[in-house]
């Protein structure tokens, strides 16, 4: 039998409200609803979350800088497909991840990705990604608590917690740990 | 709260905690194992839920005794014996497969949050803040394993298999939840916990549709559940293992 | 579009030597290669070998402390070592995601793991024999994978390096945890401080072993540093290691099983004995101590989570259809 290890979702977060929405992995899911339970059990144990989104990976579409010029998608922009809205995400910096920049309207990936070029020009974008809007599954409001409030603060999850350059000074000085 | 009533409410907490903490360690049994990566994370974050719970409730029996907070939850799980312990019998059963394990944590679950929705109006001050934090934690754990439930049940024949022989088993042992905690008259009198009578019905109320929505059927109850103070063999297996480190060295820091 | 499989790329294609001068270009002006861009094909696959490894290495890895969870002494140390495993399949997810940039699937990933053909690290073919074991991979284990690891988060691959980056953070936590075992096992009772002098006899050279070969033998490493995914040889990066990790030792009352292991004074290294790489190459060939226990473990999770994988995907595949308009 051939192994499934479910279609793969990326995974958006947004850390405050009025922080633009960031790429921060994937996750393996059957489905966009179990995608978001394990998206938050997978990203949600670090940085504290207010949102977030999956989205198929199949149903984004990148472009990095060096692709841009490149003609062969290009030619795909001429797409005749009902116009819906896109949500359009850029990477500006080596170290940075792709992040929330705007939505435009298209009638395919390729024409969004044009337009997203030809719109947001005040920075240079090393990546681009467009998706469509109707491909996010977001989580709701009302399930911030339930979802993304840090677990019960536990004194394990905190460098402080464990004082081990202390623990070793009173060892190299005294010889042994103070009480 | 005179001493009589604070002795009884640390038993009804820690027998609580003591649920939690055997059921952690039976989900933490999962960890590496699980079916697919992303549960393996998942399950891990519930056992490690649980294991904060059951310490809260500890937390708060020690200080209705008297006792050191700080110590205390480390006292009842390493230095009691198996026979000390009242968690329910369901959860200390051996994980079986994936269907018996996710079952079980619905069921659990599914009479958790109405516990807690009672817990959360307890006249103890400490313990009502308590558990709005456990709730929070607790909904979501509800949240993932009814998805799980509903998709095994509805998923292929063999999964809709393997949940119902799980259902057989489980659903007599999971009667246990609402037998009424020794002390429970005089607690539910004093506003300090739910009756386990009203959990029952709001756990039959959400968990029957779900289970019948997931292609399950509701097996009889069976005879009527034991007592507490009843532990399984696995319970002690469990216990010895998990106390194994600590009783090499009942003093030592580790 | 963004979910590509490696047989869309072509393997063996011809280098046109003008795109490789700007992709060696782009790596010495130290920009990131991004999924989308051009790369040569040796690239490629340099690094899914190398990522996928390190996957394997995390989820195999989750085995030999996972069998501890059941028995930690106490509750601080259960959540710890829960959340400490718990971090490890959240690193293998991490970096199973960056090789699927590279169009590799987990599928494929996870089949050339379990039928032998996949390598992962030697030190995860080692038991865990006591309590105080936990506490030693922790130190001296997740030690020696921070320092490959910090490399690693500089290395010119976006995903990779991003992977790296969030891992070190988290594998830093797990040394220290490690050594705060370690610290208080040496400064405990008799017992306790037989158990962490057993446990570091044990793992001190396999803990050694796991930087690799010698530079002298280990043939990848001029194109991986030319190409800025390593850059420090292995010997360079054992050497660090130990001079940081021997005087804390010695100062716990630890000692190392090596009679020959001395402090040179005019290259302020700690020098130690030689390297059975006999024993190296023999585990790595599988027939280390637990190679055989480890594959059967992985086997039978996956083995048994089938029939869940699969009824999941049968109930979205019902959804979806209907959900389609008629």
């Amino acid at each position: 039998m051939t192994d499934t290890q479910w279609p793969r979702f990326m995974v958006f977060q947004q850390s405050e409200l009025d922080e633009p929405f960031v790429h921060n992995g994937t996750v393996h899911a059957p489905d966009p609803e179990m995608a978001l339970m394990n998206a938050r059990d997978v990203y949600y144990r670090r940085p504290k979350a207010e949102a977030m989104w999956v989205v198929p990976a199949e149903s984004i579409f990148s472009v990095t800088l060096e692709e841009q010029t490149s003609k062969e998608w290009q030619q795909e922009a001429e797409g005749a497909g009902i116009e819906k809205e896109f949500h359009v995400f850029a990477k500006f910096s080596h170290q940075g991840q792709c992040e929330q920049i705007g939505i435009v309207s298209a009638n395919s990936h390729e024409a969004a990705m044009r337009l997203a070029i030809e719109t947001y020009t005040d920075k240079q974008v090393l990546w681009w990604w467009v998706f469509p809007s109707d491909a996010v599954m977001a989580s709701e409001a009302e399930d911030t608590s339930s979802m993304y409030d840090p677990s019960l603060e536990f004194d394990y999850k905190s460098q402080a917690a464990y004082p081990v350059v202390t623990m070793m000074r009173q060892i190299h000085a005294k010889g042994k740990l103070e009480e | 709260m005179n001493t009589k009533l604070k002795a009884k409410l640390a038993k009804y907490l820690i027998a609580i905690g003591d649920d939690e903490l055997v059921l952690a360690h039976r989900d933490s049994e999962w960890c590496g194992h699980a079916p697919i990566l992303e549960e393996d994370i998942a399950f891990a974050n519930i056992s490690l839920d649980e294991i904060g719970h059951a310490r809260l409730w500890y937390e708060i029996a020690a200080e209705l005794l008297g006792e050191d907070k700080a110590t205390y939850p480390d006292q009842l799980a390493f230095f009691r014996s198996a026979s000390q312990f009242h968690s329910i019998q369901m959860n200390s059963l051996p994980n079986g497969d994936w269907a018996f394990t996710m079952l079980r944590q619905f069921l659990f679950d599914s009479a958790e949050v109405p516990r807690l929705e009672g817990l959360v109006e307890s006249s103890h001050k400490p313990l009502a803040e308590a558990a709005v934090k456990i709730r929070n934690e607790e909904i979501y754990h509800l949240r993932h394993t009814s998805a799980w439930v509903k998709r095994l049940g509805l998923g292929t024949e063999e999964s809709n298999r393997r949940m119902q022989v799980a259902l057989d088993e489980l659903w007599s042992y999971a009667q246990q939840l609402f037998l009424p905690i020794d002390g429970e008259v005089d607690l539910v009198a004093a506003g300090l916990v739910p009756d386990s009578a009203e959990i029952k019905s709001a756990w039959l109320e959400s968990v029957v549709p779900s289970l019948e929505q997931a292609d399950l059927i509701i097996p009889d109850e069976g005879p009527p559940p034991r007592d507490r103070s009843v532990q399984t063999q696995h319970l002690a297996h469990l216990i010895t293992e998990m106390q194994s480190v600590a009783r090499l060295e009942p003093q030592g820091r580790w | 579009m963004y979910g590509a499989s490696v047989d869309d790329f072509d393997l063996d294609q011809e280098e046109n030597p003008e795109q490789l001068a700007n992709f060696e270009a782009r790596i010495a002006r130290g920009e990131k290669i991004e999924p989308g861009d051009w790369m040569p094909s040796e690239y490629r696959r340099q690094l899914i070998r190398m990522i996928s490894q390190h996957a394997h290495s995390e989820v195999v890895g989750m085995l030999p402390e996972g069998a501890w969870i059941t028995k930690a002494p106490t509750l601080r140390r259960k959540l710890i070592l829960i959340a400490k495993v718990q971090d490890e399949a959240g690193h293998g997810q991490y970096l199973y995601h960056a090789a699927e940039t590279l169009g590799a699937t987990r599928e494929e990933m996870l089949d050339a793991l379990l039928e032998g053909k996949a390598k992962y690290s030697s030190i995860f073919n080692y038991p865990t024999l006591t309590w105080a074991d936990i506490g030693t991979i922790g130190w001296l284990v997740d030690g020696a994978a921070i320092m490959n690891q910090t490399m690693l988060a500089r290395c010119s691959y976006g995903p990779y390096s991003r992977a790296m980056v969030r891992i070190c953070m988290e594998e830093n936590f797990h040394k220290k945890q490690g050594q705060e075992m370690v610290i208080l096992l040496s400064q405990g009772t008799p017992d306790q401080k037989a158990m962490i002098q057993d446990a570091i006899t044990r793992w001190w050279w396999p803990t050694l072993m796991m930087f690799g070969p010698h530079d002298s033998d280990s043939p990848n490493t001029p194109i991986l540093q030319k190409w800025g995914i390593k850059t420090r040889s292995n010997d360079e990066l054992r050497q660090d290691f130990i001079n940081q990790l021997v005087p804390d030792l010695q100062a716990l009352g630890i000692t190392l099983p090596d009679p020959d292991l001395h402090y040179d004074d005019e290259s302020e290294n700690w020098i130690t004995g030689p390297i059975d790489w006999d024993e190296f190459w023999r585990v790595i060939k599988g027939d280390g101590p637990v190679n055989k226990e480890r594959m059967a473990a992985r086997r039978k999770a996956h083995d048994d989570g089938l029939w869940v994988r699969e009824a999941l995907q049968a109930y979205a595949e019902k959804q979806a259809a209907e959900a389609m308009p008629a």
